[in-house]
Protein backbone atom coordinates (compact mmCIF):
# COMPACT_ATOMS: atom_id res chain seq x y z
CA UNK A 1 0.00 0.00 0.00
CA UNK A 2 2.54 2.33 1.24
CA UNK A 3 6.36 1.94 0.87
CA UNK A 4 8.68 4.71 2.24
CA UNK A 5 12.31 3.39 2.07
CA UNK A 6 15.18 5.68 2.82
CA UNK A 7 13.50 8.90 2.15
CA UNK A 8 15.33 12.33 2.90
CA UNK A 9 14.02 15.53 2.24
CA UNK A 10 16.07 18.78 2.50
CA UNK A 11 14.18 21.87 1.97
CA UNK A 12 16.14 24.92 -0.46
CA UNK A 13 17.92 27.24 2.69
CA UNK A 14 17.50 25.45 5.75
CA UNK A 15 20.36 23.58 7.27
CA UNK A 16 18.87 20.30 8.81
CA UNK A 17 16.83 17.74 6.97
CA UNK A 18 13.38 18.07 7.51
CA UNK A 19 13.44 14.05 6.75
CA UNK A 20 16.42 11.93 7.68
CA UNK A 21 16.76 8.57 6.15
CA UNK A 22 13.30 7.64 6.53
CA UNK A 23 11.44 4.05 5.96
CA UNK A 24 7.80 2.56 6.24
CA UNK A 25 5.76 0.06 5.18
CA UNK A 26 2.01 0.42 5.46
CA UNK A 27 -0.28 -2.36 5.05
CA UNK A 28 -3.75 -2.26 3.15
CA UNK A 29 -6.42 -1.78 6.17
CA UNK A 30 -3.96 -0.08 8.02
CA UNK A 31 -4.38 2.57 10.95
CA UNK A 32 -1.45 4.46 11.25
CA UNK A 33 -1.12 7.65 13.87
CA UNK A 34 1.76 9.92 12.98
CA UNK A 35 2.60 12.11 16.00
CA UNK A 36 5.92 14.14 16.72
CA UNK A 37 6.27 17.39 17.95
CA UNK A 38 5.64 20.77 15.38
CA UNK A 39 8.30 20.49 12.82
CA UNK A 40 9.36 16.51 13.53
CA UNK A 41 8.63 15.81 9.75
CA UNK A 42 5.22 15.12 9.83
CA UNK A 43 3.74 16.74 7.87
CA UNK A 44 6.61 16.17 5.07
CA UNK A 45 5.91 12.88 5.00
CA UNK A 46 2.30 13.31 4.24
CA UNK A 47 3.07 16.44 0.99
CA UNK A 48 5.69 13.28 -0.11
CA UNK A 49 2.88 10.93 0.16
CA UNK A 50 0.39 13.24 -1.70
CA UNK A 51 3.25 14.09 -4.24
CA UNK A 52 3.13 17.76 -3.42
CA UNK A 53 6.79 17.03 -2.86
CA UNK A 54 9.72 14.59 -3.93
CA UNK A 55 12.38 13.59 -1.88
CA UNK A 56 15.60 14.52 -2.20
CA UNK A 57 16.97 10.78 -1.81
CA UNK A 58 15.08 7.78 -1.32
CA UNK A 59 11.62 6.24 -2.57
CA UNK A 60 8.12 6.82 -2.08
CA UNK A 61 5.62 4.28 -3.28
CA UNK A 62 2.08 5.02 -3.27
CA UNK A 63 -0.52 2.55 -4.10
CA UNK A 64 1.43 1.36 -6.83
CA UNK A 65 2.58 4.44 -8.11
CA UNK A 66 6.67 5.40 -7.90
CA UNK A 67 5.84 8.62 -6.66
CA UNK A 68 9.36 9.79 -7.22
CA UNK A 69 9.29 9.04 -11.15
CA UNK A 70 5.81 9.27 -11.73
CA UNK A 71 5.41 11.59 -14.82
CA UNK A 72 3.17 14.85 -13.60
CA UNK A 73 0.44 14.33 -16.16
CA UNK A 74 -0.27 10.82 -13.97
CA UNK A 75 -0.45 12.85 -10.89
CA UNK A 76 -4.08 14.09 -11.11
CA UNK A 77 -4.82 10.53 -11.94
CA UNK A 78 -2.78 9.23 -8.67
CA UNK A 79 -4.64 11.60 -6.70
CA UNK A 80 -8.06 11.00 -7.34
CA UNK A 81 -7.41 7.67 -5.56
CA UNK A 82 -6.86 8.79 -2.43
CA UNK A 83 -8.92 11.36 -0.87
CA UNK A 84 -7.04 14.10 1.92
CA UNK A 85 -8.54 16.11 4.95
CA UNK A 86 -6.59 19.18 6.69
CA UNK A 87 -7.18 20.78 10.08
CA UNK A 88 -8.84 23.76 8.18
CA UNK A 89 -11.41 22.27 6.54
CA UNK A 90 -10.70 23.49 3.09
CA UNK A 91 -14.03 23.74 2.03
CA UNK A 92 -15.48 26.82 -0.81
CA UNK A 93 -17.68 29.25 0.71
CA UNK A 94 -19.87 30.25 -1.43
CA UNK A 95 -20.92 26.24 -2.32
CA UNK A 96 -23.45 24.64 0.01
CA UNK A 97 -22.54 21.25 1.41
CA UNK A 98 -23.80 19.00 -1.25
CA UNK A 99 -22.02 21.51 -3.85
CA UNK A 100 -18.82 21.11 -2.40
CA UNK A 101 -18.88 17.40 -2.41
CA UNK A 102 -20.17 17.53 -6.07
CA UNK A 103 -17.48 20.35 -6.88
CA UNK A 104 -14.82 17.19 -6.43
CA UNK A 105 -16.47 15.11 -8.66
CA UNK A 106 -17.15 17.77 -11.55
CA UNK A 107 -13.66 18.87 -11.69
CA UNK A 108 -12.69 14.74 -12.30
CA UNK A 109 -15.17 14.60 -15.06
CA UNK A 110 -17.72 12.23 -13.23
CA UNK A 111 -21.00 12.61 -15.00
CA UNK A 112 -23.86 14.62 -13.33
CA UNK A 113 -26.06 10.73 -12.86
CA UNK A 114 -23.24 9.53 -10.93
CA UNK A 115 -22.65 13.10 -8.56
CA UNK A 116 -27.01 13.12 -7.91
CA UNK A 117 -26.37 9.19 -6.74
CA UNK A 118 -22.84 9.41 -4.87
CA UNK A 119 -23.64 12.77 -2.47
CA UNK A 120 -26.32 12.29 -1.24
CA UNK A 121 -25.39 8.72 -0.16
CA UNK A 122 -22.14 10.02 1.30
CA UNK A 123 -23.47 12.79 3.02
CA UNK A 124 -25.89 10.14 4.63
CA UNK A 125 -22.91 8.10 5.96
CA UNK A 126 -21.30 11.43 7.15
CA UNK A 127 -24.36 12.03 9.18
CA UNK A 128 -25.31 15.43 7.27
CA UNK A 129 -28.24 14.37 5.54
CA UNK A 130 -30.62 16.99 6.77
CA UNK A 131 -27.63 19.71 5.69
CA UNK A 132 -27.13 19.17 1.63
CA UNK A 133 -28.26 23.14 1.17
CA UNK A 134 -25.91 24.91 4.14
CA UNK A 135 -23.31 27.10 3.42
CA UNK A 136 -19.93 26.13 5.08
CA UNK A 137 -20.58 29.17 7.36
CA UNK A 138 -23.82 27.56 8.72
CA UNK A 139 -22.00 24.91 10.30
CA UNK A 140 -20.08 24.05 13.35
CA UNK A 141 -16.46 23.06 12.99
CA UNK A 142 -17.45 18.86 13.63
CA UNK A 143 -20.41 19.66 10.63
CA UNK A 144 -17.55 21.13 8.33
CA UNK A 145 -14.90 18.46 8.86
CA UNK A 146 -17.84 15.91 7.93
CA UNK A 147 -18.31 17.75 4.90
CA UNK A 148 -14.47 17.51 4.21
CA UNK A 149 -14.08 14.01 5.16
CA UNK A 150 -17.78 13.32 2.83
CA UNK A 151 -15.53 15.13 -0.11
CA UNK A 152 -12.26 12.74 0.60
CA UNK A 153 -14.32 10.01 0.35
CA UNK A 154 -17.05 9.80 -2.01
CA UNK A 155 -14.76 8.76 -4.60
CA UNK A 156 -14.08 5.40 -2.35
CA UNK A 157 -10.22 6.28 -2.40
CA UNK A 158 -7.89 3.05 -0.78
CA UNK A 159 -6.21 5.44 0.92
CA UNK A 160 -7.04 8.82 3.43
CA UNK A 161 -4.54 10.97 4.46
CA UNK A 162 -5.88 13.15 7.46
CA UNK A 163 -3.48 15.71 8.18
CA UNK A 164 -4.40 17.09 12.32
CA UNK A 165 -8.33 16.29 11.50
CA UNK A 166 -9.01 16.95 15.13
CA UNK A 167 -6.47 20.36 15.24
CA UNK A 168 -9.52 22.93 15.26
CA UNK A 169 -12.11 20.81 17.13
CA UNK A 170 -13.32 20.48 20.90
CA UNK A 171 -12.45 16.92 22.27
CA UNK A 172 -16.43 16.40 22.02
CA UNK A 173 -16.42 16.69 18.68
CA UNK A 174 -13.26 15.14 17.63
CA UNK A 175 -14.39 12.31 19.08
CA UNK A 176 -17.00 11.67 16.84
CA UNK A 177 -14.86 12.43 14.45
CA UNK A 178 -12.73 9.92 15.52
CA UNK A 179 -15.11 7.24 15.01
CA UNK A 180 -16.26 8.34 11.36
CA UNK A 181 -12.81 7.90 10.13
CA UNK A 182 -12.46 4.51 12.83
CA UNK A 183 -15.61 3.48 10.61
CA UNK A 184 -14.02 4.63 7.40
CA UNK A 185 -11.18 2.88 8.39
CA UNK A 186 -13.36 -0.57 9.34
CA UNK A 187 -14.93 -0.40 5.40
CA UNK A 188 -11.29 -1.38 4.45
CA UNK A 189 -9.76 2.21 3.68
CA UNK A 190 -6.22 2.61 4.68
CA UNK A 191 -5.41 5.27 7.01
CA UNK A 192 -2.75 7.64 8.13
CA UNK A 193 -3.45 10.12 10.36
CA UNK A 194 -0.91 13.26 11.50
CA UNK A 195 -2.06 14.30 14.98
CA UNK A 196 -0.78 16.23 18.54
CA UNK A 197 -3.92 14.65 20.33
CA UNK A 198 -2.93 12.82 23.11
CA UNK A 199 -6.28 11.59 24.08
CA UNK A 200 -7.20 10.11 20.81
CA UNK A 201 -3.97 7.91 20.25
CA UNK A 202 -4.29 7.01 23.87
CA UNK A 203 -7.90 5.62 23.30
CA UNK A 204 -7.85 4.11 19.43
CA UNK A 205 -4.91 2.18 20.71
CA UNK A 206 -3.48 1.60 16.64
CA UNK A 207 0.21 1.69 15.19
CA UNK A 208 1.97 4.85 16.28
CA UNK A 209 4.89 5.91 14.31
CA UNK A 210 6.97 8.99 15.89
CA UNK A 211 8.96 11.43 14.54
CA UNK A 212 11.52 13.54 16.22
CA UNK A 213 14.00 16.18 14.14
CA UNK A 214 12.86 14.30 10.71
CA UNK A 215 14.02 10.68 11.60
CA UNK A 216 11.23 7.68 12.74
CA UNK A 217 12.13 6.74 16.72
CA UNK A 218 9.33 4.59 17.70
CA UNK A 219 6.80 2.59 14.98
CA UNK A 220 4.82 0.77 17.58
CA UNK A 221 1.90 -1.11 16.92
CA UNK A 222 -1.09 -0.60 19.59
CA UNK A 223 0.86 2.40 21.09
CA UNK A 224 -0.09 5.23 23.12
CA UNK A 225 1.05 9.12 22.41
CA UNK B 1 -18.13 21.00 -19.87
CA UNK B 2 -21.21 22.69 -18.20
CA UNK B 3 -18.43 22.74 -14.70
CA UNK B 4 -16.35 24.67 -17.43
CA UNK B 5 -18.48 27.26 -18.95
CA UNK B 6 -19.61 28.41 -15.39
CA UNK B 7 -16.45 28.56 -14.28
CA UNK B 8 -15.26 31.38 -16.99
CA UNK B 9 -18.93 33.09 -16.65
CA UNK B 10 -18.21 33.26 -13.44
CA UNK B 11 -14.82 34.58 -13.76
CA UNK B 12 -15.97 36.99 -16.61
CA UNK B 13 -18.43 38.49 -13.52
CA UNK B 14 -15.98 38.76 -11.14
CA UNK B 15 -12.87 40.33 -13.11
CA UNK B 16 -15.26 42.52 -15.81
CA UNK B 17 -12.87 45.53 -15.78
CA UNK B 18 -10.23 43.72 -16.92
CA UNK B 19 -11.94 42.06 -19.45
CA UNK B 20 -12.95 44.85 -20.79
CA UNK B 21 -9.71 46.20 -20.74
CA UNK B 22 -8.61 42.92 -22.61
CA UNK B 23 -11.85 43.00 -25.62
CA UNK B 24 -10.47 46.93 -26.21
CA UNK B 25 -6.73 46.51 -26.31
CA UNK B 26 -7.06 43.60 -29.04
CA UNK B 27 -9.87 45.25 -31.00
CA UNK B 28 -7.41 48.07 -30.95
CA UNK B 29 -4.50 46.53 -31.78
CA UNK B 30 -6.24 43.85 -34.59
CA UNK B 31 -7.89 46.97 -36.01
CA UNK B 32 -4.33 48.16 -36.54
CA UNK B 33 -3.01 45.13 -38.50
CA UNK B 34 -5.95 44.71 -40.15
CA UNK B 35 -5.87 48.49 -41.70
CA UNK B 36 -2.18 47.45 -42.48
CA UNK B 37 -2.44 44.74 -44.05
CA UNK B 38 -5.17 46.17 -46.30
CA UNK B 39 -2.95 49.33 -46.75
CA UNK B 40 -0.50 46.82 -48.19
CA UNK B 41 -3.46 44.88 -50.95
CA UNK B 42 -3.92 48.34 -51.61
CA UNK B 43 -0.57 49.10 -52.29
CA UNK B 44 -0.17 45.79 -54.60
CA UNK B 45 -3.60 46.95 -56.73
CA UNK B 46 -2.25 50.55 -57.16
CA UNK B 47 1.18 49.10 -58.48
CA UNK B 48 -0.90 46.51 -61.09
CA UNK B 49 -3.19 49.82 -61.97
CA UNK B 50 -0.86 52.72 -62.31
CA UNK B 51 2.63 50.25 -63.60
CA UNK B 52 0.27 48.54 -66.81
CA UNK B 53 -0.45 52.77 -67.21
CA UNK B 54 2.97 53.63 -66.42
CA UNK B 55 5.11 54.64 -70.17
CA UNK B 56 8.63 55.65 -70.65
CA UNK B 57 9.64 59.21 -71.60
CA UNK B 58 12.16 60.68 -74.32
CA UNK B 59 12.32 63.70 -73.66
CA UNK B 60 13.72 65.40 -76.93
CA UNK B 61 16.21 68.62 -76.27
CA UNK B 62 14.82 71.92 -76.17
CA UNK B 63 15.99 75.76 -76.63
CA UNK B 64 16.54 75.68 -72.72
CA UNK B 65 18.13 72.39 -72.43
CA UNK B 66 21.25 72.21 -70.46
CA UNK B 67 24.16 72.80 -73.54
CA UNK B 68 25.98 69.85 -71.97
CA UNK B 69 23.66 67.22 -73.16
CA UNK B 70 21.79 69.30 -75.82
CA UNK B 71 24.75 71.13 -77.26
CA UNK B 72 23.07 71.41 -80.87
CA UNK B 73 20.33 72.96 -79.06
CA UNK B 74 16.51 72.48 -79.94
CA UNK B 75 16.20 68.92 -81.55
CA UNK B 76 16.14 68.96 -85.11
CA UNK B 77 13.64 67.01 -87.69
CA UNK B 78 16.78 65.01 -88.95
CA UNK B 79 17.23 64.26 -84.71
CA UNK B 80 13.56 63.51 -84.26
CA UNK B 81 13.18 61.19 -86.90
CA UNK B 82 16.46 59.26 -86.03
CA UNK B 83 15.17 58.40 -82.87
CA UNK B 84 11.96 57.00 -84.62
CA UNK B 85 13.42 55.12 -86.95
CA UNK B 86 15.46 53.50 -83.37
CA UNK B 87 12.09 52.93 -81.88
CA UNK B 88 10.93 51.52 -84.93
CA UNK B 89 13.94 49.39 -85.36
CA UNK B 90 13.41 45.64 -84.97
CA UNK B 91 16.06 45.38 -81.78
CA UNK B 92 13.81 48.15 -79.71
CA UNK B 93 9.71 47.26 -81.43
CA UNK B 94 9.98 43.81 -80.08
CA UNK B 95 9.50 45.43 -76.45
CA UNK B 96 7.33 48.43 -77.59
CA UNK B 97 3.69 48.01 -77.33
CA UNK B 98 3.28 51.50 -78.58
CA UNK B 99 4.60 55.16 -78.58
CA UNK B 100 3.48 58.51 -80.01
CA UNK B 101 5.05 61.38 -80.50
CA UNK B 102 4.31 64.78 -78.62
CA UNK B 103 5.22 68.33 -79.55
CA UNK B 104 5.46 71.88 -78.20
CA UNK B 105 2.01 72.54 -78.83
CA UNK B 106 1.03 69.54 -77.35
CA UNK B 107 2.79 69.47 -74.45
CA UNK B 108 1.64 72.95 -73.87
CA UNK B 109 -1.78 72.01 -73.79
CA UNK B 110 -1.46 69.56 -71.36
CA UNK B 111 0.74 71.29 -69.41
CA UNK B 112 -2.06 73.99 -69.22
CA UNK B 113 -4.71 71.74 -68.40
CA UNK B 114 -2.78 69.37 -65.66
CA UNK B 115 -1.25 73.45 -64.18
CA UNK B 116 -5.25 75.17 -64.40
CA UNK B 117 -4.90 78.03 -62.01
CA UNK B 118 -1.40 77.45 -61.12
CA UNK B 119 0.96 80.45 -61.65
CA UNK B 120 3.34 78.80 -63.52
CA UNK B 121 1.25 78.51 -66.34
CA UNK B 122 0.99 81.76 -67.07
CA UNK B 123 4.59 82.33 -67.33
CA UNK B 124 5.40 78.54 -69.30
CA UNK B 125 6.06 79.05 -73.38
CA UNK B 126 5.48 76.64 -75.80
CA UNK B 127 8.93 76.22 -76.51
CA UNK B 128 10.35 75.72 -73.33
CA UNK B 129 8.63 72.10 -72.71
CA UNK B 130 9.65 69.10 -74.01
CA UNK B 131 8.88 67.81 -77.07
CA UNK B 132 8.07 63.88 -76.17
CA UNK B 133 8.14 60.13 -77.42
CA UNK B 134 6.19 58.55 -74.65
CA UNK B 135 7.00 54.74 -75.24
CA UNK B 136 4.77 52.11 -73.88
CA UNK B 137 6.30 48.99 -73.45
CA UNK B 138 4.83 45.59 -73.39
CA UNK B 139 6.34 45.03 -70.35
CA UNK B 140 6.65 47.71 -67.74
CA UNK B 141 9.66 46.09 -65.72
CA UNK B 142 11.99 45.98 -69.00
CA UNK B 143 12.68 49.83 -69.35
CA UNK B 144 16.05 49.60 -68.92
CA UNK B 145 16.18 48.90 -72.75
CA UNK B 146 15.00 51.60 -73.90
CA UNK B 147 16.84 54.29 -71.43
CA UNK B 148 20.32 52.39 -72.56
CA UNK B 149 19.59 52.54 -76.54
CA UNK B 150 18.55 56.34 -76.10
CA UNK B 151 20.26 58.19 -73.65
CA UNK B 152 23.29 60.11 -75.02
CA UNK B 153 21.87 59.63 -78.26
CA UNK B 154 22.03 63.16 -80.26
CA UNK B 155 18.80 65.55 -79.52
CA UNK B 156 17.81 62.97 -76.49
CA UNK B 157 17.76 65.16 -73.24
CA UNK B 158 16.73 62.65 -70.91
CA UNK B 159 15.08 59.16 -70.64
CA UNK B 160 12.72 59.14 -67.92
CA UNK B 161 10.10 56.17 -66.87
CA UNK B 162 7.53 57.21 -64.65
CA UNK B 163 7.49 54.29 -62.44
CA UNK B 164 10.05 56.05 -61.36
CA UNK B 165 7.97 58.63 -59.83
CA UNK B 166 5.55 56.05 -59.08
CA UNK B 167 8.30 54.07 -56.77
CA UNK B 168 8.32 57.49 -54.47
CA UNK B 169 4.86 57.99 -53.43
CA UNK B 170 4.81 53.43 -52.91
CA UNK B 171 7.62 53.54 -51.06
CA UNK B 172 6.09 56.13 -48.58
CA UNK B 173 2.81 54.62 -48.41
CA UNK B 174 4.56 51.00 -47.81
CA UNK B 175 6.31 53.47 -45.10
CA UNK B 176 3.31 53.73 -43.80
CA UNK B 177 1.99 50.23 -43.39
CA UNK B 178 4.64 49.17 -42.06
CA UNK B 179 4.75 52.01 -39.00
CA UNK B 180 0.79 50.86 -38.71
CA UNK B 181 2.11 47.12 -37.92
CA UNK B 182 5.09 48.31 -35.75
CA UNK B 183 2.27 49.97 -33.87
CA UNK B 184 0.44 46.61 -34.08
CA UNK B 185 3.03 44.49 -32.88
CA UNK B 186 3.51 46.85 -30.21
CA UNK B 187 0.05 46.83 -29.27
CA UNK B 188 -0.08 42.65 -29.27
CA UNK B 189 2.57 42.67 -27.29
CA UNK B 190 0.61 44.49 -24.91
CA UNK B 191 -2.59 42.78 -24.88
CA UNK B 192 -0.38 39.57 -24.55
CA UNK B 193 0.60 40.91 -21.42
CA UNK B 194 -2.89 42.36 -20.16
CA UNK B 195 -4.21 39.11 -20.62
CA UNK B 196 -1.47 36.97 -18.89
CA UNK B 197 -2.00 39.75 -16.13
CA UNK B 198 -5.60 39.30 -16.26
CA UNK B 199 -5.38 35.18 -16.11
CA UNK B 200 -3.23 35.48 -13.32
CA UNK B 201 -5.37 37.87 -11.31
CA UNK B 202 -8.38 35.60 -12.16
CA UNK B 203 -6.38 32.42 -11.06
CA UNK B 204 -5.14 33.99 -7.93
CA UNK B 205 -9.23 34.75 -6.94
CA UNK B 206 -10.10 31.31 -7.29
CA UNK B 207 -7.03 29.92 -5.62
CA UNK B 208 -8.77 27.98 -3.17
CA UNK B 209 -11.04 25.71 -5.93
CA UNK B 210 -7.86 25.69 -7.79
CA UNK B 211 -6.10 23.85 -4.45
CA UNK B 212 -9.11 21.40 -4.41
CA UNK B 213 -9.12 20.43 -7.77
CA UNK B 214 -5.33 19.58 -7.55
CA UNK B 215 -5.84 18.20 -4.40
CA UNK B 216 -8.79 15.44 -5.62
CA UNK B 217 -7.03 15.14 -8.82
CA UNK B 218 -8.83 17.09 -11.35
CA UNK B 219 -6.49 16.94 -14.67
CA UNK B 220 -4.22 19.49 -15.55
CA UNK B 221 -6.35 20.15 -18.83
CA UNK B 222 -9.58 20.49 -16.55
CA UNK B 223 -7.96 22.69 -14.55
CA UNK B 224 -6.70 25.08 -17.36
CA UNK B 225 -9.24 25.29 -19.78
CA UNK B 226 -11.46 27.62 -17.91
CA UNK B 227 -8.45 30.35 -18.12
CA UNK B 228 -7.69 29.84 -21.82
CA UNK B 229 -10.83 29.87 -22.59
CA UNK B 230 -11.38 33.14 -20.72
CA UNK B 231 -8.78 34.80 -22.42
CA UNK B 232 -10.14 33.09 -25.56
CA UNK B 233 -13.63 34.38 -25.30
CA UNK B 234 -12.48 37.89 -24.58
CA UNK B 235 -9.72 38.14 -27.15
CA UNK B 236 -12.70 36.62 -29.79
CA UNK B 237 -14.95 39.56 -28.72
CA UNK B 238 -11.77 41.82 -29.62
CA UNK B 239 -11.07 40.24 -32.97
CA UNK B 240 -15.03 40.16 -33.97
CA UNK B 241 -15.17 43.78 -33.17
CA UNK B 242 -11.65 44.41 -35.31
CA UNK B 243 -13.10 42.43 -37.93
CA UNK B 244 -16.33 44.70 -38.31
CA UNK B 245 -14.21 47.40 -37.63
CA UNK B 246 -12.12 46.81 -40.76
CA UNK B 247 -15.01 45.97 -42.98
CA UNK B 248 -16.43 49.15 -41.76
CA UNK B 249 -13.44 51.14 -42.93
CA UNK B 250 -13.82 49.44 -46.36
CA UNK B 251 -17.42 49.67 -46.93
CA UNK B 252 -17.94 53.56 -45.61
CA UNK B 253 -14.49 55.20 -45.48
CA UNK B 254 -11.98 53.80 -48.73
CA UNK B 255 -15.61 52.35 -51.33
CA UNK B 256 -18.15 55.23 -49.64
CA UNK B 257 -15.61 58.01 -49.43
CA UNK B 258 -12.07 57.71 -51.06
CA UNK B 259 -13.68 55.92 -54.04
CA UNK B 260 -16.05 58.79 -54.74
CA UNK B 261 -13.54 61.34 -54.99
CA UNK B 262 -10.57 59.29 -57.30
CA UNK B 263 -12.57 57.50 -59.47
CA UNK B 264 -9.70 56.52 -61.15
CA UNK B 265 -7.97 54.54 -59.00
CA UNK B 266 -8.85 51.08 -58.19
CA UNK B 267 -9.63 50.64 -54.32
CA UNK B 268 -9.24 47.31 -51.88
CA UNK B 269 -13.46 46.05 -51.30
CA UNK B 270 -15.11 44.02 -49.29
CA UNK B 271 -13.99 41.43 -50.77
CA UNK B 272 -10.58 42.22 -49.72
CA UNK B 273 -11.25 42.78 -46.37
CA UNK B 274 -13.38 39.59 -46.32
CA UNK B 275 -10.47 37.96 -46.74
CA UNK B 276 -8.34 40.00 -43.92
CA UNK B 277 -11.47 39.61 -41.10
CA UNK B 278 -10.58 35.21 -41.07
CA UNK B 279 -6.64 36.11 -40.19
CA UNK B 280 -7.54 38.86 -37.82
CA UNK B 281 -10.09 36.07 -35.68
CA UNK B 282 -7.00 33.50 -35.58
CA UNK B 283 -4.76 35.64 -34.80
CA UNK B 284 -6.60 37.01 -31.67
CA UNK B 285 -7.31 33.41 -31.03
CA UNK B 286 -4.01 32.25 -30.99
CA UNK B 287 -2.27 35.10 -29.19
CA UNK B 288 -5.09 34.92 -26.30
CA UNK B 289 -4.60 31.00 -26.44
CA UNK B 290 -0.90 31.43 -25.85
CA UNK B 291 -0.48 34.31 -23.58
CA UNK B 292 -3.34 32.68 -20.88
CA UNK B 293 -1.72 29.05 -21.45
CA UNK B 294 1.50 30.17 -20.86
CA UNK B 295 0.56 32.47 -17.79
CA UNK B 296 -1.50 29.63 -16.25
CA UNK B 297 0.86 26.98 -16.37
CA UNK B 298 3.54 28.71 -15.13
CA UNK B 299 1.16 29.81 -12.22
CA UNK B 300 0.23 26.43 -12.00
CA UNK B 301 3.25 24.02 -11.52
CA UNK B 302 2.63 21.01 -10.05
Amino acid sequence: MISISNVSKQYKGSARPALNNVSLEVEKGDFVFLVGASGSGKSSLMRLMLREDVPTKGSVHVLGENLVGIPSRRVPFFRRRLGVVFQDFRLLPNKTVAQNVAFSLEVIGKSQGFIQEAVPEVLRLVGLEGKADRLPNELSGGEQQRVALARAIVNKPALLLADEPTGNLDPATSQDIMSLIERINLAGTTVIMATHDRGIVDRLKKRVVELRDGEIIRDQIGGSY
Amino acid sequence: MKFVFSEVAQSFRRNLSMVVSVILVTFISLTFVGTASLLQMQIGEMKNYWYDRAQVAVYMCSDVSASDVCPQGEASEDLKAAVKEKLESNTLSQYIDKFYFEDHEQAYETFQEQFKGNAVAKYVTAQQLNETYWVKLKDATQSQIITESLTGVPGVEEVRDQRSYLDQIFSILNAASLAAIGVAILMLFSAALLISTTIRLSAFSRRRELGIMRLVGSSNFYIQLPFILEGVVAASVGSILAGGAVLAIVQFFVQGYLAERLPFTSFVGLADGLLVVPLLLLAGILLAALASGLAIRRYLRI
